[in-house]
């Protein structure tokens, strides 16, 4: 089975691809301009950032870049498209030749480009109404080759890539279209704008029992395209052949070409590849860190503030415990204040966190061979003298929990309660 | 001096533009070159504007009634520079539709020659040129694709100046071919050109093409006459061009005649390369968001589209068929593709001439004809008029068009082409040319 996708991204920047027009807005139509309304005598002007995002989205796909980016003109008539032309890209785009990185497969990306987004169709029973507001945002859009095999790799890779997204500050969510194409047997079918990831996965999933059904029964699938009825859940017929589109690109003489070189690069973050490598390296389940540190940045702030120091274990509960209670912009200190109390054994619930956070003592109840435990033993067997001393002279006690808090970096509360405990035992 | 000099000079305000205006309402019943009229000008040098460039709160219609109506809600850049200046916006001028025309008939209101209203005046800056024949004091806000300020300068006596693709800002322009597209003055003299031109060129942050390449004049002693331009031309045309070539002989230029094979590629590149992006550019014109509106909105989106469509003229729709085959994918390499790289080489092979020498040819093949006689002509015989406007504008290179002779009273016109960015060079050189030949004018509205 072969499945490839087209996705088409919209992009954070605070105005439009070709115009200073607001890309975000509420009141229909109201963020417009003779630009973005394709009125006879405006030209486009190229938004920088937007050009810089989609280089870094190029460049967090491992795609070779092209060292300079240009456009074309892709004309077909649809009262969604003012210029009754999208200003796109085709040989001059931003980047190709990439790939994302699954658990146990690479999925090639074939091409990034940059194009402008048409407005919005609102259907209502009788009329139709269009908000122009849309018309102008820019879209990123990712095409993959066909390598994606199984529904399973593609909820894999659209996770990876939403994660991929998110790290650059791009919100998958916020307005995704894919074009679809999936071959059980030879012939590729495409489904034609799905909008949402949850529809994309259902659409996905109905197709391909579709064609597994279709060649168990070995009748012939037939090679179009198809849209997906989000009602009905299932995909059909357009009765349109793709090799009837004729767009008859050229390029857009408005536009000149345009220099990738002084955009700034983010180093991307791939989650999936730090969850399995800290995994290895620190202990915890892979799964468990990836489902913590894919859509959320601070979780992997604080992992990996603390994942040298404590078990990768006691970090994963507090992050979940701090998750949950959403308190994810704690304090370093009263991080590690958690992740001791969780490392002695005394689960951190609400209730512990709301102690941490007042910044009142924990009581924790651990009388295992912890590593102030070890350290302490460590002391008094190198200073049995002070072990006679130490009910006829406080200081000692103060002195042990000092030196032992030091080289531990640990609470002088929780080394004062072990000795008190070791003591006792002596 | 120019007319922008001695009119400052003057200082004339209120009434002379009222009177001015006046005059030209009665002159335009005979000559029809004018589009929206800027009633209620009291000040400033006046200056019109061709109807495919934008003046916020003024109809511009590009010579189409698919456009009827449309007031666009801007300036063009160009326009906001003059303003800025001082100058005085007059009114629209009459072209053919989206500029697709050599004679200003291609379009409802057919402007007239002023040497003989019986002839045409040109095209598609028709109105333009009509309107820099008729007035003193006014320069003219043109535009040319393939020689759409040549042409009528020539046809009408008046100087056509193309700037350097690049130099002015096409914001607000009404795209025909926006790689060759160019906004354009047209004036009396060479001086007024150059004051105009300062003005309106250089960089503009709502247009990409626009560059600030520093303008240069370096003046060139050698003229080049291209051998494969010379054909199809008429014989009192040659005459008159044999006549400016032997004037400026004495004037110390030397003439050298050279053979260029690909240049006959010219016409056919440019046709194509330029019905291609046209047809791209009125795909936009669907009939519901401005200009001509459609009433009914009960038809299925294609059937209204292509009854709003029905507005276009024939030529425009030509243009549009033509040109959306040629960008085809089974063809586009054959054609479009084609063309792209002809444009290259023509420009390549001018460009190396015009290191050390100007090229130099009559504008037009013959002076303005009859309006049946251009009626008559086949698309093909009207596309062959602009042999020699062509190659500069195919290429890019600036090129002015000025009077050199009279004909049966009918003004012919020579063409000189440099490189680019040597723009200042032509108004050099036909500030020279003016302290010879006088050119002649039938009208001078507003003169005192």
């Amino acid at each position: 089975m072969k499945i490839g996708l087209e996705v088409h991204v919209a992009l954070p920047t605070k105005s439009k691809l070709f115009c200073s027009c607001s890309s975000i807005s509420d009141e229909p139509n109201s963020a417009i301009c003779p630009i973005c309304m394709g009125f006879p005598g405006s030209k486009p002007m190229l938004n920088g950032a937007a050009l810089s995002q989609a280089i870094n989205v190029a460049n967090a796909l491992n795609c070779k870049i092209s060292e300079s980016t240009s456009f074309v003109r892709k004309v077909y008539f649809y009262p969604d498209l003012p210029k009754s032309y999208q200003i796109t890209q085709t040989q001059g785009a931003i980047g190709g030749n990439g790939s994302v990185e699954l658990e146990s497969k690479r999925i090639g990306i074939r091409r990034i480009q940059l194009e402008e987004d048409p407005a919005k169709i609102v259907r209502e029973e009788n009329y139709t109404l269009i908000d122009f507001n849309r018309s102008g945002v820019p879209l990123v859009e990712i095409v993959t080759e066909p390598d994606i095999s199984s529904e399973e790799e593609l909820r894999e890779f659209v996770f990876a890539l939403k994660s991929i997204l998110y790290y650059l500050g791009i919100d998958i969510e916020k307005e995704l279209k894919v074009d679809l194409n999936i071959s059980v047997a030879k012939e590729r079918v495409e489904i034609k704008n799905v909008t949402g990831l949850r529809n994309l996965i259902d659409a996905a999933r109905y197709e391909i029992k579709r064609q597994q059904e279709l060649v168990a029964k070995k009748q012939k699938v037939e090679s179009e395209t198809r849209s997906y009825n989000e009602k009905a859940m299932r995909t059909e017929s357009s009765r349109e052949k793709e090799s009837d589109e004729e767009y008859g690109f050229i390029y857009d003489p408005d536009l000149t070409s345009y220099s990738t070189k002084s955009a700034s690069v983010q180093k991307p973050v791939y989650a999936g590849k730090i969850a399995r490598e800290y995994g290895k390296k620190y202990g915890g389940a892979a799964k468990t860190i990836l489902e913590l540190i894919q859509f959320d940045k601070r979780s992997l702030e604080l992992i990996d503030y603390a994942k040298a120091k404590w078990p990768m274990q006691n970090i994963i509960n507090v992050v979940e415990v701090l998750k949950k209670y959403g308190h994810m912009d704690i304090p370093d200190e009263k991080f590690t204040r958690l992740i001791e109390i969780a490392k002695s054994g005394t689960p951190v619930n609400e209730q512990v966190l709301k102690q941490v956070i007042k910044g009142a003592a924990v009581e924790t109840s651990n009388v295992g061979s912890t590593d102030i435990d070890k350290e302490i033993k460590a002391m008094i067997k190198a200073n049995q003298k002070l072990l006679k001393e130490y009910d006829k002279n406080p200081k000692v006690f103060n002195f042990i929990i000092g030196e032992v808090a030091k080289k531990l970096k640990a609470n002088p509360k929780d080394v004062s309660a072990r000795l008190s405990s070791i003591l006792e035992k002596i | 001096m120019g007319v922008i000099s001695e009119f400052r000079k003057m200082g004339k305000n209120g009434s002379y533009h009222q009177t001015l205006i006046k005059d030209l309402k009665r002159i335009n019943e005979k000559l029809q070159f004018l589009g929206a009229l800027n009633e209620s000008l009291t000040e400033g040098i006046p200056f019109t504007v061709k109807d495919n460039i934008c003046v916020k709160g003024f109809e511009a219609r590009a010579g189409s009634k698919i456009l009827g109506g449309y007031v666009p809600p801007f300036n063009a850049t160009a326009v906001e520079r003059m303003l800025a200046k001082g100058f005085g916006f007059l009114g629209k001028t009459q072209m053919d539709e989206f500029g697709f025309g050599s004679f200003g008939i291609n379009t409802q209101v057919q402007a007239r020659n002023p040497f003989n209203p019986d002839k045409v005046a040109g095209g598609s800056s028709s109105g333009a040129a009509v309107a820099t024949a008729v007035m003193k004091y006014h320069v003219a806000i043109a535009e040319s694709t393939g020689g759409s300020i040549s042409n009528p300068a020539a046809f009408c006596g008046v100087l056509g100046f193309t700037p350097t693709y690049g130099t002015v800002s096409r914001y607000g322009l009404i795209d025909y071919a926006n790689s060759l597209d160019k906004i354009g003055i047209m004036g009396r003299s060479g001086d007024d050109i150059r004051e105009v031109f300062d003005i309106i060129k250089g960089a503009d942050r709502y247009d990409s093409t626009c560059v600030d390449t520093k303008v240069k004049g370096e003046g060139k002693k050698k003229l080049v006459v291209i051998n494969q331009l010379m054909k199809g031309i008429d014989e009192e045309i040659l005459s008159s061009f044999d006549s400016l070539l032997s004037q400026l002989g004495e004037m110390g230029y030397k003439v050298e005649h050279v053979s260029i094979d690909s240049i006959t590629k010219a016409i056919p590149a440019y046709y194509i390369i330029s019905m291609a992006e046209a047809s791209t550019n009125l795909a936009k014109y669907t009939g519901y968001k401005y200009g001509l509106q459609r009433e009914s909105f009960t038809e299925k989106y294609n059937a209204f589209f292509t009854g709003a469509r029905a507005a276009f003229g024939t030529e425009a729709k030509r243009r549009i068929v033509l040109g959306t085959f040629v960008r085809s994918e089974s063809v586009k390499d054959k054609y479009y593709t084609k063309a792209l790289q002809f444009r290259t080489a023509i420009t390549n092979k001018l460009g190396q001439i015009l290191k050390d020498a100007f090229i130099i040819s009559p504008t037009m093949p013959i002076t303005a004809p009859d309006f049946e006689q251009a009626a008559k002509l086949t698309p093909l015989q009207t596309y062959a008029m602009d042999s020699l406007t062509i190659p500069p504008n195919l290429s890019g290179l600036p090129h002015i068009s000025f009077p050199c002779d009279y004909k049966r009273r009918m003004p012919v016109g020579a063409q000189l082409i440099t490189g680019h960015f040597n723009d200042y060079a032509l108004l050099d050189f036909v500030s020279e040319w003016e302290k010879r030949f006088e050119y002649r004018f039938k009208y001078s509205l507003g003169a005192i």
